[in-house]
């Protein structure tokens, strides 16, 4: 609703319509900055024009052009006008929106009342006609394509300018039938502007678009049982399919976060993305995404109810497992990592409680909120991932380029917890991370990783250590790995990550060739009360560390003193 | 069988969003029919009932506005100066929306600008909303969400498209490589075929009839058929030629669907009187028999939330219920049955 002002200012500069730039701008200023200065500078169609011509400068030629050809279709002028009376409103634009939208919904709920018997019956006859017309099947395809082939002639987009004669022809036969039937439509008047719009109706009418019907389709499919877990982010159930009470499932319901203004979380976004696309025995399947009636995003996911790593890490007087054991499961969790990188998808958030282990014993990589396909080489990341005990040195370093290297770092320091049944670095800031990691691990310095002093948050310990030895690293009680898992665990673990070793490297590497055998999955060790760590596992949001873990558990070897 | 293929087939886009061109209108035709039953209903349930039903789009008038709108979304997207891959993100996110919803369901002009917002959102490219919706006129952020749900639903939450982009930079490595050919003529076959592939299979269906490759190499033989011609010989060296045949004809197709929108069309578009001509009483058509409740979407979300809130089921419903003897009861029968019936709508894979 413009004011008396705003639209006297976009009389008096609609001949600049045509100048105003369209969307085709390559100009670093927008149009609707230019748009706006022109406005507001209350200038006359012929001055405008030339500023105009002087504010885009590159788009000179292309804006003459459009000169010269008058714009005629009518939502292209309208969107200019809109964009003109926009920029030309100042403040105040939203409230003025919005007063009489409420007074739309409030008032026609009350007619509804009223007309409740009338509506359920004409709906009653709506769905049966529905109902025959389904049945009946679509309408035949073979006729579909001459009808198409017809009214593709008149629209534009199978016309080439240079066969404009035939066209007419076309044009000619087609558009008479056209023009007839739509004069009996405005004869009969305009039926849509005598009806009042009302949300409510629509919220409550039963008919189902195609989109509808396949979600309610999905939704079918499953059956919610007990909730297994609830959190900030989401609430988790445990679910079974329909027809098959057998077949259990969980189903995240994310709820909808109040101080997220922007619209669905992006966790729930990349998590959807990236599930959709990865299928494999080590990463846990996305079976569906549905949405329920107030909103929420519903993901059905793989009922995997024997809990995750950690649980089985920490509990060292119930569970004990051996060099066997953990190599099937460094074996699991590579074939993972390796498979999200073999379709470009970093994931950069692997710890334990995001490693889940099914019924069978098979370890699935969970909790895809923080991933994201690998970048083009111009577009930064963000450095400000990966739960902060597994996070990678260049990452603290404030890199915004990297690799799958910083996921390999993340399974490096997953290997190490294993064997030590304790994190093993367990920084509280980021400061003590990068403490911890020279300590441990090595200071990174320009011989072991050329360009490292460059980067923009480099700073280390207050003592230069050097890179640990293997026998460093056996005394510290890896060997329990045996000599090659070592040597594994070591290329994990390197500093500089272009020498640090990939997924597809790793997979080749003779640890898994060399005895023990891996144990086979039936034989695995494994815990009861896995159900509420899968609801707790799963409604946590991502990159979250659970503090009160790292405090507990006693510092049981001094790195530090080693050196 | 290649396993890229393989690999290809486990993607949503395989999955859920390709269709043989049969199957596709079919989805179209039944699509508007369901609006236009719907919309009718409604109408004729107003009060005071409405004398005559205005005269609705068929679905072959819904796809040229299809057409229309994507080249406004893809011009929009210039505008915001996005990356290639996000507005061709976007344009797919709209392309698939309009196959489970009707231009006359959904305004396609609020749609386009929700596509944009959510398309920047599955690339992970995070922009604020009121820095979106400032852009755009008489835009609020309210506005460009309140569509991104029901967005969401439509595009059956495949948030992953694959695009051509990266096959060509590969392909033309490819050809580099091989070195038969001028440097001068690869670039400029490189470049034009980036410009083929920023507009024609985004304004056509070639996305649901062709994987990313084969668009890239019908783009490719637009450009320069020599050297796809060379690519193939080297690919296929020491398989049969039937094979090879069989890839050419695909390439052939695609390259036929994407010649009918040439890149050129998108700054002829505007203006030309073509246009003009056949959208301008499309325009108008859909103005009058467009579903009057759908078209405010931020009513239409306030009136849902609302409902959610309400959790108890709707006295009013039930009342109608008890005095009807359970005719929402046999509704419901009626449609599990046809539901049982119908299987997917979407049919089974491509052959």
């Amino acid at each position: 609703m413009p004011t008396a002002t705003t639209q006297a200012r976009v009389a008096v500069l609609s001949p600049v319509h045509a100048l105003v730039p369209v969307f085709a701008s390559p100009s670093s200023a927008g149009p609707h900055w230019r748009v706006s200065k022109i406005a507001s500078s209350r200038l006359g169609a012929a001055r405008a024009m030339h500023l105009c011509a002087v504010v885009v400068g590159r788009e000179r030629e292309f804006i003459l052009a459009r000169c010269a050809t008058p714009i005629r279709s009518g939502v292209w002028q309208r969107w200019q006008v809109q964009r003109l009376s926009a920029a030309a409103r100042t403040g105040s634009g939203p409230d003025r929106l919005q007063q009489p939208r409420q007074l739309r919904t409030a008032e026609p709920i009350a007619a509804l009342r009223s007309t409740t018997f009338l509506r359920t019956r004409l709906r009653g006859a709506l769905s049966t006609d529905l109902d025959l017309d389904l049945d009946l099947g679509h309408p035949s395809p073979s006729l579909l394509p001459r009808e198409l082939v017809a009214t593709m002639a008149v629209s534009p987009m199978v016309l080439y300018p240079t066969d404009a004669l035939q066209n007419a022809n076309i044009r000619a036969v087609s558009s008479p039938l056209k023009n007839a039937s739509s004069a009996q439509a405005s004869s009969n008047g305009t039926p849509a502007a005598t009806v009042v719009p009302n949300a409510a109706a629509a919220v409550q009418s039963t008919s189902l678009d195609i989109a509808e019907q396949l979600n309610e389709d999905e939704k079918r499919k499953y059956v919610k049982g007990k909730k297994l877990g609830e959190g900030t982010y989401a609430n988790v159930y445990l679910g079974h399919l329909r027809n098959d009470p057998s077949q259990l499932v969980a189903i995240k319901k994310i709820k909808v976060q109040k101080e997220y203004t922007e619209g669905m979380a992006p966790d729930a976004v990349r998590e959807i993305k990236h599930l959709q696309e990865l299928s494999h025995p080590n990463i846990i399947t996305l079976h569906t995404v549905f949405s329920s009636k107030d909103q929420n995003l519903n993901l059905v996911l793989e009922y995997l109810p024997l809990g995750d790593l950690e649980m089985l890490i920490r509990d060292e007087k119930g569970v004990h497992y051996g060099a066997a054991d953990m190599k099937a499961w460094i074996g699991m969790l590579t074939r993972a990592v390796w498979f999200c990188h073999e379709n470009f998808v970093l994931h950069r958030d692997i710890k334990p409680n995001n490693l889940l282990i099914a019924a069978d014993g098979e370890v699935k990589l969970a909790d895809f909120g923080l991933a994201r396909s690998f970048s083009d080489p111009y577009k930064p990341m963000t450095s400000n991932v990966i739960t902060r005990w597994y996070r990678p040195p260049e990452l603290l370093y404030g890199v915004k380029h990297y690799s799958g290297a910083v996921d390999i770092w993340s399974v490096g320091c997953v290997i190490a917890e294993l064997v030590m049944r304790a994190p093993f670095m367990p920084g509280n800031t980021e400061l003590e991370q990068i403490n911890l990691i020279c300590l441990r691990l090595g200071t990174p310095t320009e011989e072991n990783w050329p360009g490292v002093t460059k980067l923009k948050e480099y700073t280390t310990g207050d003592t230069v250590t050097p890179v640990p030895t293997k026998t460093q690293y056996q005394q510290w009680g890896f060997g329990a790995l045996g000599n090659e898992g070592v040597d594994l665990l070591m290329k994990t673990l390197r500093l500089d990550p272009k020498k640090r070793i990939t997924a597809r490297e790793m997979l080749d590497h003779e640890y898994w060739s060399t005895d023990p055998k891996p144990t086979r999955l039936k034989d695995l060790p494994r815990k009861a009360g896995g159900e509420e760590k899968l609801g707790a596992d799963l409604k946590r949001p991502p990159g979250m560390v659970d503090e009160s873990r790292g405090n507990k558990v006693a510092r049981k070897l001094d790195f530090g003193a080693a050196n | 069988m290649a396993t890229e293929d393989a690999r290809y087939r486990t993607s949503s886009q395989f999955r859920l969003w390709s269709f043989t061109p049969a199957h596709l209108s079919s989805l179209r035709a039944e699509n508007n029919h369901l609006a236009k039953a719907a919309i009718s209903a409604r109408l004729q349930s107003s009060v005071p009932p409405v004398d005559h039903l205005p005269e609705f789009l068929t679905s072959e008038e819904e796809l040229s506005l299809l057409n229309f709108y994507t080249v406004e979304l893809l011009r929009a997207a210039a505008f915001l100066e996005l990356p290639t891959d996000i507005r061709a993100t976007a344009a797919v996110f709209l392309r698939r929306f309009y196959i489970t919803n009707s231009i006359m369901t959904y305004p396609p002009t609020e749609l386009l600008k929700t596509c944009l917002f959510f398309g920047c959102k599955s690339e992970g490219y995070f922009m604020r909303l009121s820095k979106f919706a400032e852009k755009f006129p008489n835009t609020s952020g309210e506005v460009v969400l309140a569509a991104e749900y029901v967005l969401c639903q439509g595009i059956r939450f495949a948030f992953d498209v694959r695009h051509p982009f990266r096959a060509l930079e590969g392909a033309i490595m490819e050809l580099r490589r091989l070195g038969d050919f001028d440097a001068k003529r690869v670039d400029r076959a490189h470049g034009r075929t980036r410009e083929i592939l920023k507009f024609s299979p985004l304004v056509t269906d070639a996305y649901f009839h062709y994987t990313p490759s084969q668009i890239m190499l019908a783009a490719l033989s637009m450009a320069d058929e020599g050297l796809v011609q060379r690519m193939l010989r080297d690919a296929f060296a020491g398989q049969g030629e039937a094979e090879k045949e069989n890839v050419w004809s695909v390439i052939q197709s695609a390259r036929e669907l994407l010649e009918r929108e040439p890149p050129e069309r998108m700054t002829e578009y505007w203006g030309s009187q073509e246009t003009n001509r056949s959208m301008k009483p499309l325009i108008k058509k859909l103005k009058k028999c467009r579903d009057p409740d759908r078209v405010d979407l931020v009513a239409l979300q306030k009136a849902r939330r609302q409902q959610a809130e309400q959790k108890k089921p709707k006295p009013t419903l039930k009342d109608d219920t008890a005095i009807f003897g359970g005719a929402v009861d046999d509704r419901e029968a009626k449609r599990r049955k046809t539901a049982a019936n119908g299987d997917d709508p979407f049919g089974p894979s491509l052959g």
